[in-house]
């Protein structure tokens, strides 16, 4: 299995880059996908999205539609690909430390 | 050990079993499981004899081992040519064998199998129109992954991947009120721009019903407002279902029959219930193989053909801008080397290639569109079709695949791909990642509203 090093800490990933087990989630991650995903500085509205599609993630055991997600943190879509200009299905959910999604993406 | 508790032989059926398969991240326990899965041979050949046609016996009986099919196979190129990847040697070593044996094959040989016909054919049909005998592998590769799906031995992805078309009717976990709440909302936000905006649900007699794929109403719902924007913009008379408005098929690429078929027919009996004059598909390569050339066929339809007529996106764009139902501003068109991949679904299967070059001419200023080589029936797959590039457990071997692609778009030096199917645009997004060559990639839909002249009444007031 792959892995990668932020700040010292290690983490084992899957064939997409996306976190093996969501409870290594912790900051040292969330600084690691930012430098992938080329995002120079968070604020608190990534913080808010990462937070949204963790809670849901530990209720429903999968991502939310970006529908709900917009809905819960009150964003337009626009505003969420301005925050993960990859897109919340990947660079979002990466963040966030929820699995690859699956399917069609 | 007989049956796992991740990996087994039952369909998934309910959300509450998609969600169970989920939890076990990548599908490490399932595919740990697997290697201990029974092979029910019994019943593996009792399938065979009532469902293997004399097609594909006389077509596993008549290949002449020519190799003909060897240089028409991207996987067998692009793996410095390895005997092993010969379409002819693929399909003989492994449903070949299956029949030879009358079934009786061990574990080791059906996940032998399983990583033979979802990494090592794409089903993109080419060979089987380079084959004298007209022996299409793919054809045959979809034939063996049902009978692999049926024994427990497929991709983790597409055991979820058709579960969700049994639990949802979709290939992801979205309701019918969840597709229409998102079409709706798409609407409200792009209603300022396109005053008038909306989608018209469930309206009986309409010129046009529209399918989706899932994944523009879960994860990329722009989409759904760019498809509302263009009807809107050609005044077209235009709906949508809130029941049978997923096009597309995940059981198709996993092997699961029976879900094929309740899929597609939740598709017709949208058709049956609203009576559209036509049904139009989202820019999707396999959705529209699924429901509108396959289809007919899962659903024991005698014509072989839907309901009604249905068509492809690049067929209804080609047909608006060629009646001037949409206009461009030539001044808006493209100008910049621009290439565009021919999607295996609908180009090698239905022969659309006038359609997509129809509306190339439309939309790229004359001189800049250049053709891959090979192209139209003859091009190559994105190396990510047939479910390639959904499973994580044939990441490396997909990623391979891709160079074929990456080579062919580098050799015409277009720094932009057009994409009209979201399995390829998946590929070559992925491919970017893979091998960074400097390319963008898009569908047709946001590049045309780009680039509109709009009808007088829907100028923006200055």
């Amino acid at each position: 299995m792959a892995t990668v090093e932020m700040n010292g800490k290690t983490f084992e990933i899957d064939e997409d880059g996306f976190l093996l087990d969501y409870n290594s989630y912790c900051d040292e991650w969330v600084e690691y996908v930012r430098t992938q995903e080329g995002i120079d500085e968070l604020n608190d509205e990534h913080w808010k999205v990462v937070k949204v599609l963790q809670d849901y993630y530990e209720k429903n055991g999968i991502a939310p539609m970006v529908r709900v997600l917009s809905k819960l943190t009150k964003f337009k879509l626009k505003h969420i690909y301005e925050l993960f200009p990859s897109g919340p299905g990947k660079g979002a959910c990466k963040m966030a430390g929820l699995p690859k999604p699956t399917g069609c993406v | 050990m007989p049956e796992g508790k991740y990996c087994n032989k039952k369909p998934i059926e309910t959300p509450e079993e998609v969600n169970f398969l989920l939890s076990d991240t990548s599908g490490n326990t399932y595919y740990e499981e697997m290697k201990s899965l029974d092979v029910d041979s019994d019943l593996m050949w009792a399938t065979i004899q009532k469902t293997m046609k004399s097609r594909l016996k006389t077509w596993l009986e008549i290949c002449a081992h020519c190799g003909m099919c060897a240089d028409s196979c991207f996987i067998y190129l692009v793996n410095k040519k390895d005997p092993k990847q010969v379409p002819a040697y693929k399909i003989q070593s492994t449903l070949g064998e299956i029949i030879k044996k009358k079934g009786k094959v061990d574990n080791a040989f059906m996940r032998h199998a399983m990583e033979v016909a979802w990494s090592q054919c794409t089903c993109c049909n080419r060979c089987g129109t380079y084959c004298p005998h007209g022996i299409d592998t793919g054809i045959m590769f979809g034939y063996l992954r049902g009978l692999l799906y049926q024994q427990g031995f497929v991709p983790w992805e597409m055991k979820i991947g058709a579960g969700m078309h049994r639990a949802f009717r979709a290939q992801m976990d979205v309701t019918n009120e969840d597709f229409i709440e998102t079409f709706e909302w798409m609407v409200e936000e792009y209603e300022d721009e396109y005053p008038g905006l909306t989608v018209p649900v469930d309206v009986e007699n309409a010129d046009i019903l529209y399918t989706v794929n899932a994944r523009e109403v879960k994860h990329y719902p722009e989409d759904l407002a760019e498809a509302a924007i263009l009807f809107h913009v050609a005044g077209e008379n235009w709906t949508v279902p809130t029941e049978g408005w997923e096009q597309t098929s995940l059981a198709m690429f996993a092997g699961d029959w029976a879900a094929c078929k309740m899929q597609v027919e939740s598709v017709y009996d949208a058709m049956e219930r609203l009576k559209p004059k036509r049904m139009i598909g989202t820019e999707c390569g396999h959705a529209h193989r699924a429901t509108v050339i396959e289809g007919p066929y899962w659903a024991g339809r005698e014509d072989g053909l839907p309901p009604v007529e249905s068509i492809h996106y690049v067929e209804w764009l080609a047909e608006a801008l060629r009646e001037g139902k949409l206009k461009i501003d030539p001044s808006k068109r493209i100008k910049e080397p621009v290439t565009i991949q021919d999607s295996c679904n609908y180009i090698r299967n239905q022969g659309l290639k006038n359609a997509t070059r129809e509306i190339v001419s439309h939309i790229v200023e004359p001189g800049y569109f250049i053709e891959m080589s090979p192209n139209k029936e003859h091009n190559y797959c994105c190396g990510g079709g047939g479910g390639f590039n959904g499973i994580g457990f044939f990441r490396k071997q997909r990623n391979q695949a891709l160079i074929t692609k990456r080579d062919q778009i580098l050799k015409t030096g277009a720094k932009l791909v057009l994409a009209p199917c979201h399995n390829c645009w998946d590929a070559i997004r992925d491919l970017e990642e893979e091998f960074e060559i400097g390319i963008r990639w898009s569908f047709l839909k946001p590049l045309v509203i780009k680039m509109l002249d709009l009808p007088d009444h829907m100028k923006p007031e200055e």
